[in-house]
């Protein structure tokens, strides 16, 4: 039972790392970047590569998610471009048919430059014993990994004048102008940071498993799905809902069939937009 | 209305019908030539009714390859299993279709869903449907697909036949398309694709129109779906997945342009030809896909069909009755 | 301070401010009138940087203002209250101000102070969410936090907007004590009546145009003149005389 609980909390962690990306990026830019699987698929296999040219795996890992945050900003400054000129529901149109064509255009070139390219980081051990449960030490590493992560995340977004800067731009971009904030600087900040968090969503992704490069589109409407289900513009939200989901994966995981999991997990994300339709939580709390 | 005008508005359908009947002689017996020409037939088909879904009332249906699905497999279990004859089975689930995706509006409707969110129900609508396909082995034998041939009006074995009933159908729904528009309900299209809310406080009753619109493409939908399976001889999970029927879709009506006539079988046709010309090269297909999603969006904002008719009243062919506004 | 000479802006293909000409003298306040859609709220935002302007040129204290962004605007001393107001409905009222001096950190704390003797309702609410704030509540929020990144010169765009009477004298008394701190302010009203008596400085817009710049006092006195220019109807009660 506990083993359950705690593989849902951190299936639930690598969830919201996947997510969170998602939210800055609408927050901020109000884009939906459908390509966002794909740059933690980059992250990945960058990694992957890396790996295999023997660096150490913390530095093969350090690079991967910056390689991923950094294929997040060059799509940003490049091809999103025109979609940032337009206002409002054009600009979010605009923006999910450019990132839709960059989702698939990254598709086919992962698929013609690395093909067999599989990410997998392996545990020294396969599990441990911690208050007398056996646990994965994969599950830990991830957990560990994401938890780390998430707290540097709210203590930047807290404590910096930058952070906050974040949290204004998400609110009221107008409002943030006037108060002398350079929202081109933040939202190029924020890209970046969403990026990250794509590759650490990656690098969980190896220590459960493994990552491949079709995976992308699989992350993306994961990511998607439950940042809408969180409140697309809310981080807190956002990290709730994974958690949710998370939970009902691991736990139905073990009582049915994938499928079932699967449709389960679906009917609770559409249920849960039916009774809140603005999402767990509508903003930023 | 005075006999040249009248021609004037049939024109379009009727021109496309008889280059659509005339493809088969074109291609002179060529089976694979039908075959690419009546999945073509499909996805133009498909088109339209995205067209009025997102194009004119802004429901981002992202559901067409399960919508389509269902419609297959249930009139295949229809047919099958429970011994209907065609025609019947084929109006439970063009009716099946149209009740389900009022429901879908409806629902969303009332409960005051953005596109976004629409877009991302309907999306896991998509994706559950996939894993119940999946998951009820039992009666779709799952990832291996069924077999489905002889069903039906057997149109499986007469390919020639099959193509001219899809294009039937494809000329029915665009005939109906252009009366709609055409008729009083056609201004209350264009107030609801510019501004709901000026709309419903025009006195237009927006949520009528917009179930009605889900209702009618998402039977259209299921019925080119069950049609699919006739005429394909084999369905699967995977023919029906966002990949395979969704994006193209989109992209084909991106590329003829939204909210006009023609523009969804213009589109299909263009997409068609990209792909025959991309086929060889086995994984650019996605990757070409892609490039062409960004190209086209960026260039012609409006798609071809907008673009033909700008260059067609600069030669002076062609005098647009009514402004259109994308 | 701020020269702006033959400007024109607008959105898309619709040139909305046109041609115009304007000086806001230091230390004082300066009021642009006109109608509905004549362009005063896209003469602001022109300013500030909202939007690329057309043509024309822009000075503030003798250097070039146009086509800077505006972050960077707000740090040369000019700051927009927009009549949106545009608060973050999820932030409190404290929250705001020290978003106001995003610019300037370091002045924050005498600032805020500063900021609270002038508006001792909103100190009173300190902690409380600006969306559950009244309507001069908000408006009082949207100046305050205007005045925390130290302006020099501040925009307000029809600041009386949605304020019930009583609220508009408190209002232009603020904005009085504004100017004894040495802000400037320039002033787009439609509430014709409050301006004039408190501007010394008065420009016309019609249609995107100047009608008329000149000193207050002209139309002051002289309704005929202000029926010409401003097009109004006797009998608008001035907000600022009467009961407190």
């Amino acid at each position: 039972m506990i083993g359950i609980v705690l593989d849902g909390v951190v299936q639930g962690l690598q969830l919201a790392l996947l997510s969170v990306g998602i939210v800055f990026v609408y927050g901020l830019g109000g884009v939906l970047n459908l390509a966002h699987g794909q740059m933690a698929v980059a992250g990945g296999l960058a990694v992957a590569i890396l790996l295999q040219a023997r660096w150490t795996p913390l530095l093969a890992s350090a690079a991967g998610v910056v390689a991923a945050g950094s294929v997040a900003l060059l799509l940003d400054r490049t091809l999103l471009r025109p979609a940032y000129t337009r206002r409002g529901e054009e600009r979010l149109l605009l923006g999910l048919i450019l990132t839709l064509g960059v989702s698939f255009a990254l598709d086919g070139v992962y698929a013609l430059w690395a093909p067999n390219i599989a990410l997998t980081l392996r545990m020294p051990t396969l599990s441990i014993e911690v208050l007398g449960v056996r646990v994965r030490t994969a599950s830990l590493a991830v957990g560990a990994l994401s938890l780390v992560t998430f707290v540097v995340l709210l203590a930047f977004l807290k404590g910096t004048r930058v952070g906050q800067a974040i949290r204004c731009v998400i609110q009221n971009e107008v409002g943030a102008v006037l108060c002398g904030v350079d929202v081109e600087r933040v939202r190029t900040l924020t890209v970046f940071l969403s990026g990250l968090l794509a590759g650490m969503a990656a690098l969980a992704q190896g220590y459960f498993s493994f990552l491949g490069p079709e995976m992308g589109s699989e992350f993306t409407i994961l990511a998607v799905i439950v940042a809408v289900v969180g409140g697309v513009r809310s981080l807190t939200g956002t990290f709730l809902a994974s958690l949710l989901l998370g939970l009902v994966n691991a736990g139905l995981s073990y009582a049915v069939g994938t499928y079932l999991t699967w449709i389960a997990l679906l009917a609770v994300a559409v249920l849960t937009l039916l009774v809140r339709p603005e999402g767990l939580l509508a903003y930023w709390p | 209305m005075n006999g040249r005008s009248r021609l004037r508005s049939v024109a379009p359908v009727l021109t496309t019908a008889l280059l659509l009947a005339a493809v088969p002689a074109i291609l002179g017996g060529s089976s694979y030539g039908l075959r690419i020409a009546s999945l073509t037939v499909i996805v133009a088909t498909y088109a339209i009714a995205f067209n009025l879904l997102f194009g004119h009332t802004r429901q981002l249906f992202l559901c067409v390859g399960a919508l389509a699905g269902l419609g297959a497999y249930a009139f295949v279990l229809l047919s099958r299993v429970g011994g209907l004859v065609p025609v019947l089975a084929l109006l439970i689930v063009a009716g099946g279709g149209a009740i389900f995706g009022a429901f879908l509006s409806y629902v969303s409707i009332r409960r005051g869903f953005g596109v976004l969110f629409v877009g991302v129900v309907t999306l896991a609508v998509s994706l559950m449907f996939h894993n119940l396909v999946l998951g009820l082995r039992q009666y779709t034998n799952g990832e291996t697909g069924l077999v489905t041939r002889g069903i039906g009006f057997g149109l499986g074995e007469h390919p020639k036949e099959a193509y001219f009933v899809l294009v039937g159908v494809l000329v029915m729904a665009l005939a109906g398309y252009q009366a709609l528009l055409r008729s009083r309900h056609g201004l209350a299209f264009q107030a609801l694709g510019d501004d709901e809310i000026s709309a419903e406080l025009s006195g237009i009753d927006v949520t009528k129109y917009k179930v009605g619109t889900a209702a009618m493409a998402s039977g259209l939908i299921g019925l080119i779906g069950a049609l699919y399976a006739e005429v394909n001889g084999f369905i699967s999970p995977s023919v029906f997945v966002l990949g395979h029927v969704d994006i193209p879709v989109f992209v084909a009506l991106l590329l003829g342009g939204m909210r006009t006539l023609l523009g969804p079988v213009v589109g299909a046709v263009l997409l068609s030809a990209v792909d025959e010309v991309v086929r060889p090269f086995g994984q650019l297909t996605v990757l070409t896909y892609g490039t062409l999603m960004v190209a086209l969006f960026l260039l012609f904002r409006e798609g071809v069909v907008p673009a033909a008719q700008r260059v067609l009243v600069r030669l002076g062919a062609l005098r647009l009755r009514v402004p259109r506004r994308s | 301070m701020l020269e702006v000479q033959g400007l024109w802006a607008g959105y898309d293909d619709v040139a909305v401010v046109r041609d115009v000409d304007l000086e806001v003298p230091p230390k004082g306040a300066t009021a642009v009138l006109g109608a509905n859609g004549a362009g005063k709220t896209t003469l602001f935002r022109a300013i500030v940087g909202l939007i690329r302007p057309r043509g024309g040129c822009m000075r503030f204290d003798g250097e070039p203002l146009s086509g800077r962004a505006p972050h960077e605007v707000v740090r040369r001393g000019i700051v927009y209250v927009p009549a949106e107001r545009e608060l973050f409905p999820q932030l409190t009222v404290e929250q705001h101000l020290e978003l106001g001096a995003y610019c300037v950190p370091g002045a924050f704390r005498s600032r805020r102070q500063l900021a609270y003797d002038l508006f001792p309702r909103l100190a009173e609410r300190k902690r409380q969410r600006a969306g559950t704030l009244s309507g001069g509540e908000q408006q009082m929020l949207a100046i305050a936090r205007a005045l925390m990144a130290s302006p020099r010169l501040l925009l307000l765009d029809e600041p009386s907007t949605g304020l019930a009477p009583r609220l508009v004298a408190e209002l232009y008394r603020l904005l009085a004590a504004l100017l004894r701190e040495g802000v400037t302010i320039l002033l787009a009203e439609q509430h014709v009546q409050a301006a004039l008596k408190f501007c010394q400085r008065v420009y016309v817009l019609k249609d995107g145009r100047i009608a008329y710049g000149g000193p207050a006092e002209a139309l002051r006195g002289n309704p005929e003149l202000s029926r010409t220019y401003l097009g109004e109807s006797r009998g608008s009660p001035d907000p600022t005389v009467g009961p407190p």
